[in-house]
């Protein structure tokens, strides 16, 4: 192939030549200034360089936001600006668990806080169970030979490319008093179903709307775990009379929790996270029935009558801590999957 | 000890046949390999008597019982994987032992038998390792342990060598011949290379394009082919081939390669026109210092191997001649080089690549 300062010699190397002499100028024109700061830095500093503007954008929003929280959640009052605001050492985790009880929120002095926490934990626990069954189960039916599986892979990916306000939105209008699904429901004589009025209810369709339109990202990485199983080794499972629930549970299993670990550890850390779906389908109601973590530090913050940032600041920060701890054990996951 | 019968094998993909009618027959005992080229058929061929692939028709038959429709399992015979196939998050006693498990098999019993296994291949000291911290050929001696844990009735091997050094191969042919002598096990192996084909089978059967080409010993096979495909395929390097005419003149029926002339009168069924192609393996052909040879020759390449040497020579309009020589010769690039060609040591080929006469008398 021509290098592109040669001298053209067919038509295809001429318009090569011409679409390059652009990209040629630019690196003559950068390689004066990069020549002279390599000089300044020495090789060793140009890493450096090329990762500043990550750098930057990563301090800007987040390393900085970090440390403006953790100071925000040592301060008290209601001032926006720090400055004005006293600082009051811990008392704002003091009070996040001042409880006689921990398993009981009433008992604690923020039993919104609480209760959030306790939401969450039987959102995580009904959401991440039912996900990952769904989506095995899933994985393992797109992974045979079944007629238009390319179709019903997209089927069961589409809802993870659609907006978090989109689905939920999707699903009021299919749950609400008035929609599809009364509609329906009505249709065959039976009685229309308050969904939103029932705490039962409407926790059961938040957990169900997550897995519905979340399912498709894990099923995709069971799926691509699935398919690098080697088919040999079924065949010689297959060879040694192995039964269909033992090839199952002694061998793809065994080869699929490395995937299955980085999809429960993923699925956790988004189950603690959620808000958005949830906030737009049901608000956290009914009363504070799905009322989930993030949504207590949202309305704390910037809904209620006070806004106070001090104690929205340190909720913040302990769920960062439970996020930290789950990402480490993410991070664990992933490296045991690809040494395995 | 088991036969294995395949009679009047089809196996077809929708519209597209890969095996054309195979008829075979493996005696006890026997260590049968199938070789050919790449999609000749002859894993596919494996894989349907193994029973992990269905055949559009025929039979098969494991003992004289027909077992097209009886489950891989249930055929008894143990198959060793190009890949290994090794459960990778199983210990290599887990992985001999797992086939056994199946079978509800007494514990005590499936420790003998493993242990057994890993004294004969001598891989007692890995038991406890996963495969992943195993070289090539220690893999290689679990999946044949994991096989041979079974007492299986015939065993199968799927190009097991194909993944390892070429020293190391070399070393694992010699054990696997090794253990056939031991356990005398029925064995049918696959392969392309037809060096481990002509080492270690007791009885080869050459495919191509789905149908058998030629069955028999090596020997056989290498002194007597039945084709000219046969004779190309089977011994390294290949046979030259020269193609040319009958043609009758003064002193009778012969074929003439530039200025070669062979004479033919033995051969009955050739008639004067007749396209034929002349094969003669390189250590059949002599070489001449003095330079009284039958045809002059140029030569573009030399292989001096220390043993033995392989000359690649030029000759006006000819394809290049190969030529294998025993020892070291002072031969150069570029040198002339006086050939002659054994006429015993000559195969005739008709004009469909049929084989008319495995060596001359003229």
């Amino acid at each position: 192939m021509a290098r592109v300062y040669d001298k053209p010699q067919t038509t295809g190397e001429a318009l090569t030549h011409v679409a390059a002499t652009p990209v040629r100028v630019l690196f003559r024109l950068l390689d004066y200034p990069m020549s002279a700061i390599q000089r300044l830095l020495g090789i060793g500093g140009m890493p450096w360089l090329f990762l500043l503007p990550n750098l930057v954008f990563f301090g800007m929003f987040v390393v900085i936001p970090l440390f403006l929280n953790f100071a925000y959640s040592l301060t008290g009052g209601t001032a926006l600006f720090l400055s004005d605001r006293p600082f009051v050492e811990g008392e704002q985790y003091g009070f996040l668990f001042d409880c006689e009880n921990y398993a009981d929120p009433l008992s604690c002095r923020e039993d919104r806080f609480w209760k959030g926490i306790f939401n969450t934990a039987i959102f995580i626990f009904f959401q991440v169970s039912f996900m990952v069954l769904f989506s095995l189960i899933t994985a393992l039916v797109l992974n045979r030979e079944i007629r238009g599986r390319g179709f019903w892979r997209a089927v069961f990916f589409f809802p993870v490319l659609l907006s978090p306000v989109v689905v939920a939105l999707i699903w009021k209008w299919i749950l609400l008093r008035d929609g599809i699904l009364n509609a329906f429901l009505v249709s065959i004589g039976l009685e229309r179903i308050l969904f939103f009025v029932s705490p039962d209810w409407a926790m059961f369709w938040a957990v169900f709307v997550s897995i519905w339109a979340h399912m498709g990202f894990y099923m995709l990485i069971l799926l691509a775990g699935l398919q690098a199983i080697q088919p040999d080794l079924y065949e010689a499972a297959e060879m040694d009379g192995t039964s269909k629930e033992r090839v199952f549970f002694r061998i793809t299993l065994p080869l699929l929790w490395p995937n299955m670990l980085v999809v429960i550890v993923l699925a956790l850390i988004k189950g603690v996270q959620v808000f958005d779906e949830v906030y737009v389908l049901t608000g956290g109601g009914p009363g504070t029935a799905t009322q989930f973590i993030v949504q207590y530090i949202y309305n704390t913050a910037f809904t209620n009558q006070v806004q106070n940032f001090g104690l929205a600041s340190a909720a913040s920060m302990v769920l960062g801590g439970v996020l930290f701890v789950l990402t480490l054990t993410q991070l664990a996951a992933t490296r045991r999957r690809d040494n395995a | 000890m088991t036969e294995i019968h395949l009679k009047n094998v089809h196996k077809a993909y929708g519209e597209l046949e890969v095996i054309h009618g195979i008829n075979l027959q493996v005696q006890t005992g026997e260590f049968c390999v199938f070789v050919g080229p790449s999609g000749c058929g002859k894993s596919t061929l494996l894989r349907i008597i193994a029973g992990l692939e269905g055949i559009t028709s025929g039979t098969v038959e494991i003992d004289g019982s027909v077992v097209n429709d009886v489950s891989a399992a249930e055929r008894g015979l143990a198959m060793v994987f190009q890949s290994y196939a090794l459960y990778p998050h199983m210990s290599v006693y887990k992985n001999m032992a797992f086939g056994l498990e199946n079978s509800k098999m007494p514990r005590a019993q499936i420790d003998e038998r493993v242990r057994n296994a890993a004294e004969l291949l001598q891989i007692t000291d890995y038991l406890d390792r996963k495969p992943k911290a195993l070289s090539g050929g220690q893999r290689q001696r679990v999946a044949i342990g994991r096989a041979i844990v079974r007492d299986p009735k015939a065993f199968l091997f799927d190009e097991p060598l194909s993944n390892l050094d070429a020293e190391l191969r070399v070393v694992m042919r010699k054990e696997l011949s090794a253990l056939h002598a031991k356990i005398g096990g029925t064995m049918i192996y696959v392969t392309h290379d037809q060096v481990e084909a002509m080492t270690l089978a007791d009885k080869i059967v050459v495919l191509q394009k789905g149908i058998v080409e030629q069955v028999g010993a090596p020997l056989e096979l290498y002194n007597r082919p039945c084709n000219a495909f046969v004779a190309g395929f089977i011994g390294s390097p290949r046979m030259n081939m020269f193609e040319g005419h009958a043609v009758r003149d003064a002193a009778g029926l012969a074929i003439s390669i530039e200025g070669l002339r062979l004479d033919l009168s033995d051969l009955p069924s050739i008639k004067d026109g007749d396209k034929l192609t002349i094969g003669i393996r390189p250590e059949h052909i002599a070489v001449h210092a003095d330079g009284l040879g039958e045809l002059t020759t140029t030569v573009k390449v030399t292989e001096q191997l220390g043993g033995e040497t392989y000359l690649y020579c030029d000759a006006p309009g000819l394809p290049q001649i190969t030529v294998h020589q025993p020892g070291q010769l002072p031969i150069v690039k570029g040198q002339a080089l006086s050939l002659s060609f054994s006429r015993a040591q000559m195969h005739v080929f008709d004009a469909t690549g049929k084989t008319v006469a495995n060596g001359l008398t003229v």
